[in-house]
């Protein structure tokens, strides 16, 4: 059993770029957990209201011209971030999760019209997170909510880009804010709660060393990395958050598609979602269903979306390509070349492929490319989802609900327009993250 | 008059100038793609989506269209009427979900042992040599149907440079085991008439079945030195043993008792097969006049500075019955020098570093590491 420590109250230990080997090894975690426990208890005493002043300090800090974050995060795509963590978006985070009652953070409140149940929102108390490799800023969103939600953190990262969570914790440790009561506070009230470490996926030792200290365990990852964190032995009464594999996809009604402009809008909202965390995000769209019978037809919607595809990646380049990925959507380009219609970048930046004869979902292949698929009606989508299916991105008007009913009823966790698909929100992958990182009391 | 590809397979296969190697490869290019566009729709509208109009002549083998090897993967491209097949070759598979398909006609065939025929004369001297198969005889017409595994295909192509042919494994319940005493009295046989003979097989048959055993034994079977080992295939199952090129080169020539020039690897792909790449008595590989490699950068695609690793790509007009003229390839590698001058002639001489790894969807995410390269391989 081996971990590498990368962060904790002692900061980041390793640089941004470097690789894990440099971080100090230890053989165990005990002394990290009491140290853990003690940071968890100044994080207790902090209020609700004042964490998301923490957060809400480090975001503006971070869109500030010349702050060093700021770069990190333009070079990385990774405007979400701020925004995410600013108050408005967490307290209304907060309130959708926790029953209109982030205040049961701090102490009891009254539930319910009579009012005459008081109930408290207590930490779990260890909270893992096991960080996907392809996408790893994703671990800040879980491990933002279970710090508001006062619970002590154990990151394990992948062996991919190690070192940008502990870059981020270290700008969040690093922000101080003041309340309207003239107290200021430090960002290490939050990190102090936090450490980030890496074990090798061979080391069983380390994996069922994290999975017995959690009280809950949170898996981000693909199908073969979630279920070999969730059959891991665990204590009984630990509480599972799984962020599996899933995918998603588009769908454009013919109302939509009744004049170029408004086609354009579209395009554009669907070409910012799908170049997002360079489309490897279980919300990243990947098929685009467009539906007969508009004036603009699924074939030129698809020019259009090429089109706005190629804006948005002159604004936001793709950097890193995997060569493998590469001689997939090559292929791919050459296929629709020959068979239908290929809208494509000279170098490997977007796709938009098309053909007449293509019905349900295609095969991802990432590296910003859409498959555009005609319809004859946009409830015809329905049939292609399942419970592996994230979020459809909607664009569509008067049948916006009765669509959603119908895609939810097939397994979709997420209807919400096109353009916010990229947006992380409540509830996810079918759940408030936050209900299930406290234990609900009543007294 | 005959073809542009008539007069490049009438070149020898090593040797020439580089400038009259590139103008020959040119016309013999500008030919089939001329051939393929007339004869394979799906080509033609490809080159035009390409931009590419063939009343401009290719002014540089970089201008080439190429195609990507995962092409052949999702489309069957057929520049003949099916009449013409006289097989349909598959990729083997071992790594891809899905083979490639590539039709083969009596041109292509025909043009393929040609070139093979040179290649393989020029790595051996110039002579044919008894053949010691590394694999068990076949027992029936196995392949009575025209679906043919390029693993058998691309095994039987080597056969031609064969005066006799002996098998060094037998099957026992379907399990290869190593014929011991019938490859000694082949050994002996050939030694003592002071023939030079060759050893042929797939790469992880030869470390599976014939050199892992002895070694594991501490046994050997002496081979003259003027023998050749020659192996060919998929690295993938040694790699997970982490057994590379020079592991297994070193304990090849240990067991046969011949120096580690006498083990050659041969690179070779089903796009393009015909064309072969063994290694020179220094291990390294070089184009034949037939052909040339080019290596392109993963992210712009364009071509690459000498000695920078990228996509490999060749280049090689001979595919008659479907349009695998140029074709980029999911291995990666290097350009190592031009104009070796050595004993193996001229030649591009270049290195495959190994296969990019397949791509996965990975969803949200994937916890494990993003491994993009294997390392140390140089079999597709």
């Amino acid at each position: 059993m081996k971990f590498h420590l990368l962060f904790d109250h002692e900061g980041a230990r390793i640089p941004l770029d470097a690789g894990y080997k440099t971080a100090p090894v230890l053989d165990g975690l005990e002394a990290l957990v009491a140290e853990l426990r003690t940071g968890q208890q100044q994080l207790r005493a902090v209020a609700f209201n004042d964490l998301l002043g923490l957060c809400d300090a480090a975001a503006r800090s971070w869109t500030q011209p010349g702050h060093p974050l700021a770069d990190f995060i333009r070079r990385n795509h990774l405007g979400f971030l701020p925004l995410w963590l600013r108050r408005a978006n967490l307290s209304a985070l907060a309130r959708r999760s926790l029953r209109d009652r982030p205040e049961a953070l701090d102490h009891f409140v009254p539930l319910g019209e009579k009012q005459t149940m008081m109930v408290r929102a207590q930490p779990r108390g260890v909270v893992v997170h096991w960080v996907a490799g392809n996408v790893p800023v994703l671990g800040l969103l879980s491990l933002a909510q279970s710090i508001l939600c006062k619970n002590a953190n154990i990151v394990k990262v992948a062996r991919n880009r190690p070192g940008i969570l502990p870059f981020l914790l270290a700008a969040i440790s690093e922000v101080n804010y003041t309340n309207a009561q003239g107290n200021t506070f430090s960002g290490r009230v939050l990190t102090d709660a936090i450490v980030v470490v890496y074990a090798d996926r061979q080391d069983e030792a380390a994996a069922r060393e994290l999975s017995r200290l959690a009280d809950v365990r949170v898996a981000w990852g693909g199908r073969d990395a979630v279920e070999a964190i969730i059959n891991l032995p665990r204590r009984y009464g630990t509480e599972d958050i799984v962020f599996g594999p899933k995918t998603s996809l588009a769908i454009v009604g013919a109302e939509r598609l009744v004049d170029k402009d408004s086609a354009r809008r579209t395009a554009a909202a669907i070409a910012a979602d799908a170049c997002a965390f360079d489309q490897q995000g279980c919300n990243s769209p990947h098929t685009v269903f467009v539906e007969r019978g508009g004036p603009i037809a699924p074939s030129e919607f698809a020019r259009l979306l090429g089109e706005a595809m190629e804006a948005e990646c002159r604004r936001s380049p793709l950097e890193d390509v995997d060569p493998a990925a590469v001689m997939n959507v090559l292929a791919v380009r050459a296929e629709y070349a020959m068979r239908g219609e290929a809208y494509h970048s000279r170098e490997i930046q977007w796709a938009v492929v098309y053909s007449d004869e293509d019905r349900g979902l295609a095969d991802p292949c990432c590296l910003r490319t859409l498959f555009v698929r005609p319809v004859n009606s946009i409830f015809d989508v329905a049939a292609c989802c399942s419970s592996q299916t994230q979020t459809a991105g909607l664009a569509v008007d008067d049948r916006r609900q009765a669509l959603a009913e119908a895609l939810t009823a097939r397994g979709v966790e997420r209807c919400p327009a096109v353009g916010a698909m990229r947006v992380y929100d409540a509830p996810w992958d079918g759940l408030f993250a936050m209900d299930r990182l406290v234990r609900w009391v009543s007294g | 008059m005959p073809s542009a590809i008539d007069y490049l397979l009438s070149l020898p296969p090593y040797g020439m100038a580089p400038e009259v190697k590139t103008a020959a490869l040119l016309a013999g290019v500008h030919e089939q793609i001329a051939y393929h566009e007339a004869h394979c729709p799906p080509y033609a509208r490809w080159l035009r989506h390409q931009g590419f109009d063939l009343r401009r002549p290719v002014q540089s083998l970089a201008g080439v269209p190429w195609l990507p090897v995962g092409i052949f993967k999702r489309m069957f491209l057929s520049s003949v009427p099916e009449s013409q097949f006289v097989r349909v070759l598959t990729s083997s598979g071992t790594s891809a979900q899905v083979p490639s398909r590539l039709p083969l006609d009596r041109t292509t065939r025909n043009r393929q042992m040609k070139a093979l025929a040179a290649i393989l004369s020029h790595r051996l001297g110039g002579q044919r040599r008894p053949f010691l198969i590394l694999d068990a005889p076949p027992q029936e017409p196995q392949h009575a149907d025209r679906e043919l595994s390029a693993r058998v295909a691309g095994l039987r192509g080597y056969l031609m440079a064969a005066t006799e042919q002996e098998y060094a494994l037998r099957s026992d319940g379907g399990r290869l085991l190593l014929d011991r005493a019938r490859v000694v009295a082949a050994v002996e046989r050939w030694a003592a008439a002071g023939t030079p003979f060759c050893l042929l097989g797939y790469t992880y048959v030869l470390y599976e079945y014939v050199v892992r055993p002895l070694r594991a034994e501490g046994a050997r079977i002496d081979l003259p030195p003027s023998t050749f080992v020659m192996h060919f295939g998929g690295w993938k199952h040694l790699h997970q043993q982490a057994v590379t090129k020079p592991v297994l080169t070193d304990h090849a020539a240990e067991v046969f008792g011949v120096g580690a020039g006498s083990i050659v690897d041969i690179y070779g792909f089903t796009e393009q097969l015909g064309v072969i790449y063994p290694d020179d008595p220094y291990g390294v590989k070089h184009t034949p006049t037939y052909a040339e490699v080019l290596v392109r950068d993963p992210r712009t695609l364009d071509i690459v500075p000498d000695g920078a690793v990228g996509l490999l790509e060749f280049i090689c007009p001979l595919p008659h019955s479907y349009p695998g003229v140029a074709v980029l390839l999911d291995d990666m590698g290097r350009i190592i020098g031009r104009d070796a001058g050595d004993d193996s002639g001229s030649g591009t001489a270049f290195e495959v570093i190994g296969r990019a790894q397949r791509a996965e969807t990975r969803g949200c995410g994937d916890t494990l590491p993003r491994q993009v390269y294997e390392t140390g391989g140089t079999i597709r």
